[in-house]
């Protein structure tokens, strides 16, 4: 059974699109992360999944119940906002309250529902403060208890840890994980951080000017971007591109390394019927840090192992590894190695970089050649 | 050290300087009431044969019973005490009323915003630097047409009128502080229009509940052009009847009775900025400091 279902939706403002025709489905118990730099149309999506905002075309179905007609208060949904939004006036308790005794709920019954929302999110001592006594990650706490009391088929998430310090963020990230786990929640959550996209999410959608650019696992998106852009968004630090110049060799792609000095053959594997019309034509070599390392710590048995050298022009180093700059075919290239063998500045260093993992995108349409 | 020292006394001497210029102001701007009251004590003797500034050689309170319950406004001799009555029947419900559609309008404003929203409140902003003198003529078309002869009722629609861009201005520039997440989660709440401000905005809004209370009650009570222009007889507001009185031209001119009878008419005021005075200042800059 779907729990949401997303079809065709548009959003335009006379001639704005603010989105260009959104498809996303997700199962009941899922986590749905939409994720992409500000501006891009998530919350207006995630407001138009609520209700909040009117549906320009598309349908929007909630547990399998057409709802673009349907007022926010009919959806089945609950939602927690970046600000909180807890009624200032209110205690906790009423707060909490204050949307069952809307649907008429019996008192007796809210009562019961509070307890067990309040128990479950440890925060029965909180029960009888206004929101003004209470810190950023209490409120952020209630406003969940809030979503909670509801028990709504769907719940959605506008960027409910940006007003979170660093340290809280990493625990509320957990707790929010937690919950879903425990009562199998179906979520839909916004952010713009790709940490918490990845951290959180078991389908991510992630989404730039009005379109969504891939749909997938986070491991699918990490693995197997589907464009420069995804690429470049998931991970940290991001993805090294590498302008080159596709060759072919017994059908397996080559590409030219540069390390300012001289030029490096680098084999990558069996050359792909899409990646074949590119030989002889620039290409973007992708290639995440972890994957361009010392040979020591390239711990890949794989048989083709490239080996290159390249000149160090800063170290920075994070603790477990020092990443490390190297300048290849005249651009930035920053890969991860052991802190012993990161070397120093003006020094030539050995990287591994492992074929399997590389990636080619076509530099004019910024697609992955598969 | 030495440095340090002369620093801490120069400050004083500044500190100083500042109390001794406040405290000369203060006298200055209590003087007139200070006149006014000692007069108003003072029999007509003494007033004629006395300083301005002397105190009362005997303590009278007749001049303030006079002006409360006798003292002639032109043909009526009834004192202020029906034209206080008037000021209050006016006052209370055109203050209820223009701080409620107030808070309204506030709330579409700020809130609710359609097409043309904010064309509407900047005609209702040009409508605050309009001076009445301006207004009273149409005004006057209006309460015309709508026939309305009672002088109250027609002083409550006028007020409401005038008082309603000074109050919308008050409750909009409050709520476009309040996140527009509080009435997001208010209608997922299921909470419909009216709902969400009588029992959350509305609470919330206290502070500038009192700025309008205060502000129109003030203006309200001490107009005195809309006063003299849209009512008649018995139902003149007390600015109207002060001013009659003191004008009134038979007799001998008994200054301790107009005293008296303009310390009344600025009672009401008075008592509400010393009781009020404190939320004043806190509703106004309610929106500048984040609680």
């Amino acid at each position: 059974m779907g729990a949401l279902s997303i079809r065709k939706v548009k959003k335009s403002y006379g001639d704005t699109h603010i989105l260009k025709g959104i498809d996303l489905e997700i199962e009941n118990g899922q986590f749905l992360i939409l994720v992409g730099p500000s501006g891009c149309g998530k919350s207006t999506l995630l407001n138009m999944i609520a209700g909040l905002d009117d549906i320009t075309s598309g349908e929007i179905y909630i547990a399998d119940r057409l709802v673009n007609n349907l007022s926010p208060k009919d959806r089945d949904i609950a939602m927690v906002f970046q600000s909180y939004a807890l009624y200032p006036n209110m205690t906790v308790r009423r707060n909490i309250a204050f949307g069952l005794e809307i649907r008429k709920v019996p008192k007796i019954e809210q009562d019961e529902i509070i307890n067990r929302v309040a128990k479950t999110l440890q925060m029965e001592h909180l029960l009888d403060r206004k929101p003004a006594q209470l810190s950023g990650g209490q409120r952020q706490r209630v406003a969940m208890g809030r979503a909670l009391a509801r028990n709504p088929a769907l719940f959605l998430f506008d960027e409910p840890l940006s007003n979170l310090d660093a340290k809280l963020r990493v625990e509320m990230r957990t707790e929010i994980k937690l919950l879903h786990q425990r009562l199998g929640t179906t979520i839909v959550y916004v952010t713009h951080d790709q940490i918490e996209a990845m951290t959180l999410g078991e389908r991510i959608a992630v989404m730039k000017e009005g379109e969504v650019r891939q749909f997938g696992t986070p491991q699918q998106l990490y693995d197997l971007p589907s464009d420069l852009y995804v690429a470049g968004f998931i991970g940290s630090p991001s993805m090294n591109f590498i302008p080159c110049v596709l060759g072919e060799a017994d059908g397996v792609g080559v590409v030219t390394l540069n390390n300012g000095k001289e030029d490096q053959l680098i084999s990558l594997g069996q050359i792909s019927d899409i990646q074949r019309p590119f030989v002889g034509k620039p290409v973007i070599l992708g290639i995440r840090p972890e994957q361009l390392t010392d040979p020591a710590s390239a711990h890949s048995d794989h048989p083709n192992m490239q080996i290159l050298t390249a000149m160090v022009t800063i170290t920075e180093p994070t603790g477990p590894d020092t990443l490390v700059t190297v300048n290849i075919n005249g651009v930035k290239t920053v890969a991860r190695c052991h802190p012993r063998a990161a070397g120093v500045p003006g020094q030539s260093v050995q990287l591994s970089l492992d074929p399997t993992k590389a990636l080619l995108f076509d530099p004019v349409s910024e697609k992955r050649l598969a | 050290m030495a440095d340090s020292y002369r620093q801490t006394t120069q400050a004083k001497l500044a500190r100083m300087g500042i109390y001794a210029m406040l405290f000369l102001l203060a006298l200055w701007f209590l003087a007139p009431l200070y006149v006014m009251l000692t007069t108003s004590f003072k029999s007509l003797d003494d007033i004629r044969s006395g300083n301005l500034l002397s105190l009362p050689q005997s303590f009278s309170l007749d001049a303030w019973k006079t002006a409360w319950d006798s003292a002639c406004t032109g043909v009526e001799c009834g004192g202020m005490k029906g034209y206080f009555g008037n000021s209050l029947k006016m006052m209370i419900p055109a203050v209820l009323i223009s701080t409620l559609l107030g808070s309204l309008n506030g709330y579409v404003l700020s809130m609710w915003r359609f097409k043309g929203s904010d064309a509407f409140f900047m005609a209702l902003l040009i409508g605050t630097f309009l001076p009445f003198q301006v207004v009273i003529l149409p005004m006057a078309q209006v309460l015309g047409m709508l026939g309305l002869e009672n002088s109250t009722g027609r002083l409550v629609l006028v007020h409401v009128i005038y008082g309603l861009q000074f109050t919308t201005l008050f409750f909009r520039n409050y709520y476009v502080t309040v996140p527009s997440d509080l009435v997001k989660a208010a209608r997922i709440d299921g909470a419909g229009f009216f709902l969400f401000f009588f029992k959350i905005l509305l609470p919330i809004s206290i502070p500038t509940i009192m700025v309008c209370l205060i502000w129109q009650t003030t203006q309200i009570w001490n107009d005195f052009l809309f006063g003299v222009v849209f009512s008649s007889g018995d139902g003149q507001p007390i600015t109207v009847a002060l001013n009659n009185l003191v004008n009134t031209s038979t007799g001998v001119k008994q200054y301790n009775v107009d005293m008296a009878a303009a310390i009344i008419a600025a009672l009401p005021t008075l008592l509400v900025y010393i009781v009020g005075g404190k939320f004043f200042v806190r509703g106004l800059t309610a929106g500048a400091v984040k609680g």
